[in-house]
């Protein structure tokens, strides 16, 4: 075995208490657990993939090197950010604008001794299934929706001979935040939970372009509406100061002429880069909840976490932990379609207006094919205007009841299917 | 570049928890001064977690030097701390994670800082206890601290298994967070809400005074207003009492549309089940107005309890009904008609105020106090949160030990063999264990693996006679979890994991935070975790 060459340059006290849990048996470990120094040698050897070097990407880097695994690999695609400093630990002021992953792996690896971190900087689709095949063990510490759901199903793509890579993932949002151990396609997966994340509620456009009230109105009708018409293409920079400013000064405008009161400059930074709030209690938390789970599912030595658990801090101390269920229509570990209801009066444009407000699915430019035909495709661009007249056209002249539909979209490395009946 | 209302550089660095305590948290913090008794890695966490944050000062006492032991569990240690003060040390690498918090250490035993200069301890703050800390000075600390309000908070990590008690004799919250303030006084209009029912819908169910485009932007306000108005004169006078009641209501809502997609309409009648609701002083408030503190002001009153009998005061002279907050959701409206209608609320939100603003003067001038005394700003946070403030009466430690009447706390989940009261038990023993007078050195249950089966049967008797001192009845059936709890606390022979450690260090930071901001429920007053099971259940001893 390759593994005694890390663990000889230590002094044998270091992991002693580590040692304790791996090399005795506790009243609850699992009967397959055989204490011993065989645990420590698969942790030492273990290859473990953190994705995003974020507030929990900084916890978990740490936690893992503290827990004896010594072969991490860390991808980020972000730099450091003035705001990170209140939680990120690992980065100090003169890292601003650095990357984070680089930054976190040098840290960790001089302050614990024996630990190798490789750090990317990229994003995780740059990395293909090859990539993703030598871990055992996936722990995820992100802010989007978009990410998470492409890792899981990509590690649910993944299940074959001998390879089944949990995926843990934590999540925080202010005193608040959940942990959670899937199994790719034994238990209940990210994308069958997605149901239970609130959407956003969208502010009808008409109320942004004729009848604000809120300082929320005035701020999205300068992100939205006066952006465009007096930018013209130029994208929108949200860490941009300039162009915060001026979307700023355009929304307090226009807060005047309607007589609304409270935009303010954090206001507006707030509602176009749609910020969480963020602390680092509750990364600590959530991180460490997620690496104990880790230790756990790679040591035997305790039973893990089966399969979600929720804290919450803003009133008291309560947790839930429970068992989330496997939805046998999950687009992504299920093998049934589900059922989607339509009007079949209601044009094509209509129903992917609807598709993209609904949380489960939260698509961003979907294509649309039946089993016979396309509906519509966002690309290439002879097949986009091609398919563009179906927009205007009812649902009942392109698709029959019992029909399956199938949808495609740049953000999910998945279909996702639908069984079509009408209804008014 | 300078634009009015841009954040300075420390706005810009803590946004984020900015938007969860504002200014008035994070001075708070920046005010505060804590004290850690022993850098292990659950206190070490805790630290980070609060320097991290900008918290104003920090002392670590701690007479330990750095093993290698220590580099296993603590990250705030690295190889070259090896042999030199554990206190100094750890206060070193925090210190780096924010330059503006003032680190200090004292490399001595908190025993000794008790013996020579115990006033010290009444200079923090807040007071964090970890690591193996025998009873004897836990229950000195908590006669010190207790009387004076300073909270104490007693930190447990071992192994898996985590406790962490929170010492405080009273803990006043304004800034509770809820989810909404929202009084929409439908019940009990004020005659300006009144007068805008009046001019705005009376002809709502007249095409011919208004137009299709006014009905369907009605604020749903004033919707439910007029609805009940029509609903009253049908019914003496009295609004929808029950859920049956509220049913009808809703169709009459839906039987004034005009067209099926009245989107106000809609509003109101999903605003029928939260917002009709008779008006009344919610308990936790009711509790604050009854409390002796409340009734008897002195001039050693704190701001909380003057403004409070205000409020009660205020409300006795205006019908039970507590300050109006002034908030107003979101509805569909024109801009200038919500305008109108938010400013009405705001306008009478003001007034009461100014009562409340009144009365807080005659009764510091009554106290013989200075009007000044409290600020206007004050008096309307806490109008904004009457209904919503909450006070919390805490429990010394040394109640506790003594043998608390709360005692049935644990006998009434004894039976339950997952209940967290086993690991709760199994670290009280591992306490009396290390506390035991001939265990000088206070090694812990477990330390080798030689000890770990005379160590667990020891730790097993100081739970049957923790049991007997509190009048509990125990069997070997009822203690079957809290066997297995001592087992798992014995095997991990006092050591920490780091996944655990860091775990408590966030729960016990947000606890922290949570007292000293004065904002947020903490909890009272005993939390435990099990990482096994990754579960946690509070518990008031």
């Amino acid at each position: 075995m390759a593994t005694t060459t890390v663990l000889t340059t230590e002094s044998p006290d270091r992991w002693k208490y580590l040692n304790n849990i791996l090399t005795r048996r506790g009243p609850y470990s699992d009967e397959t657990f055989e204490p011993g120094d065989e645990p420590k040698a698969f942790l030492a050897d273990l290859k473990i993939l953190v994705i995003g070097a974020g507030g929990l990407g900084c916890e978990i880097l740490k936690n893992l090197a503290l827990s004896g695994f010594k072969d991490i690999h860390v991808i980020d695609m972000d730099t450091i950010d003035i705001s990170n400093l209140n939680r990120q630990f690992l980065f100090r002021e003169s890292d601003v604008g650095k990357s984070k992953a680089e930054v976190a792996a040098a840290f960790v690896m001089k302050r614990v001794r024996g630990v190798k971190i490789t750090p990317f900087n990229c994003a995780i689709q740059d990395k293909d299934d090859e990539y993703y095949k030598q871990f055992k063990i996936v722990v995820c510490g992100l802010d989007s929706v978009e990410a998470r759901r492409w890792i899981n199903a990509t590690l649910v793509n993944l299940v074959g001979d001998e390879i089944l890579i949990p995926l843990i993932d934590g999540g925080t949002e202010g005193f608040k935040g959940q942990a959670r151990v899937i199994l790719p396609t034994i238990s209940c997966c990210y994308e069958c939970t997605l149901d239970m994340l609130t959407p956003r509620a969208a502010v009808p456009l008409c109320t942004l372009a004729t009848i604000p009230r809120q300082p929320a109105h005035c701020i999205e009708w300068a992100s939205v509406i006066q952006w465009p018409k007096e930018k013209g293409d130029l994208k929108i920079d949200m860490d941009d100061p300039e162009h915060v400013t001026w979307l700023y000064t355009k929304a307090l405008g226009r807060a005047k002429e309607f007589n609304i009161p409270g935009v303010t400059y954090a206001m507006t930074q707030g509602v176009i880069k749609n910020i969480i709030p963020a602390i680092a209690s509750t990364n600590a938390i959530v991180a460490a909840s997620c690496c104990n789970e880790a230790l756990k599912i790679a040591t035997t030595a305790s039973p893990y976490l089966d399969n979600y658990m929720m804290y919450t801090g803003d009133e008291s101390v309560y947790t839930y932990t429970f068992q989330h269920e496997k939805k046998e229509d999950c687009p992504v570990c299920g093998n049934l379609p589900q059922a989607l209801a339509v009007d079949p009066e209601s044009t094509l444009e209509q129903l992917m207006e609807k598709l993209q407000e609904r949380p489960e699915t939260t698509l961003k430019k979907p294509s649309l094919r039946t089993s016979s035909k396309s509906l519509y495709l966002q690309a290439p661009k002879q097949l986009e205007e091609q398919t563009r007249p179906n927009l205007e056209r009812q649902l009942k002249e392109l698709m029959e009841e019992g029909d399956e539909l199938s949808i495609s979209d740049p953000g999910m490395p998945f279909n996702l299917r639908f069984i079509i009946s009408f209804s008014s | 570049m300078s634009v009015p209302g841009a954040p300075t550089a420390k706005e810009k660095k803590y946004d984020r928890q900015l938007r969860l305590w504002g200014a008035g948290g994070q001075e708070a913090l920046e005010t505060a001064h804590i004290l850690l008794i022993n850098a292990t890695a659950a206190g070490s966490e805790t630290l980070k977690n609060l320097v991290l944050p900008g918290i104003g000062r920090f002392t670590i006492v701690d007479h330990a030097v750095v093993t290698d032991e220590d580099l296993g569990t603590n990250f705030f240690l690295d190889d070259s701390s090896i042999g030199l003060p554990r206190a100094q040390k750890t206060c070193e690498l925090l210190c780096e994670l924010n330059p503006e918090v003032q680190g200090n250490f004292i490399s001595d035993t908190i025993e000794n800082i008790l013996k020579s200069d115990p006033e010290k301890i009444k200079d923090f703050t807040t007071v964090i206890a970890t690591g193996d800390i025998p009873t004897s000075t836990l229950l000195a600390l908590d006669a010190i601290l207790y009387p004076l309000d300073i909270p104490l908070f007693v930190v447990k990590c071992v192994g898996f298994t985590v406790s962490c008690r929170l010492a405080l004799a009273e803990h006043a919250i304004v800034e509770t967070h809820p989810a909404s303030t929202v009084d929409l006084r439908l019940f009990n209009p004020f005659p300006e809400l009144s007068a805008l029912v009046e001019e705005k819908a009376s002809s709502m169910d007249d095409k011919e005074k208004m137009t299709t485009h006014e009905h369907g932007h009605l604020p749903y306000v004033l919707i439910l207003l007029q609805a009940l108005n029509d609903w009253k004169s049908t019914h003496d006078n009295a609004p929808p009492s029950n859920y049956s009641q509220k049913n009808e209501f809703k169709k009459l809502l839906r039987s004034k549309m005009w067209n099926v997609d009245e989107e106000n309409f809609e509003e109101a009648i999903a605003a029928v089940l939260p917002h009709f609701n008779p008006p009344s002083i919610p308990t936790d408030t009711k509790a604050v107005f009854q409390d002796d503190k409340c009734q008897n002001l002195t001039k050693d009153s704190a701001k909380f309890w003057i403004i409070a009998r205000a409020i009660k005061e205020f409300t006795e002279k205006n019908d039970g009904l507590l300050p109006l907050p002034g908030a107003l959701p979101d509805m569909k409206a024109e801009s200038k008609d919500y305008i109108r209608l938010q400013n009405i609320y705001k306008t009478k939100a003001r007034a009461d105020l100014a009562a409340v603003v009144g009365i807080v003067q005659e009764l510091l001038k009554g106290l013989g106090l200075d009007g000044g005394e409290i600020a206007e700003s004050e008096v309307e946070t806490f109008c904004k949160h009457a209904a919503y403030v909450k006070l919390i009466r805490g429990r010394s430690l040394n109640e506790e030990y003594e043998g608390s009447p709360r005692a049935r706390v644990i006998s009434s989940d004894l039976s339950d063999a997952t209940s967290l009261i086993h690991y709760y038990l199994g670290l009280r023993a591992y306490e009396a264990f290390i506390s035991e007078e001939k265990n000088t050195q206070h090694i812990a249950p477990g330390a080798e693996d030689s000890t770990v089966e005379a160590d667990t049967e020891k730790l097993n008797k100081h739970v049957t006679e923790l049991l007997d001192k509190l009048s509990i009845t125990h069997s070997p059936e009822l203690l079957e979890g809290t066997e297995k709890a001592i087992g798992e606390i014995v095997r991990a022979g006092g050591g920490e994991l780091h996944n655990i450690a860091s775990l408590t260090g966030g729960v016990v930071a947000q606890e922290v935070i949570k007292v000293i901001t004065k904002q947020y429920i903490p909890m009272n007053n005993t939390v435990v975790f099990d990482g096994i099971s990754s579960r946690t259940q509070v518990y008031q001893f």
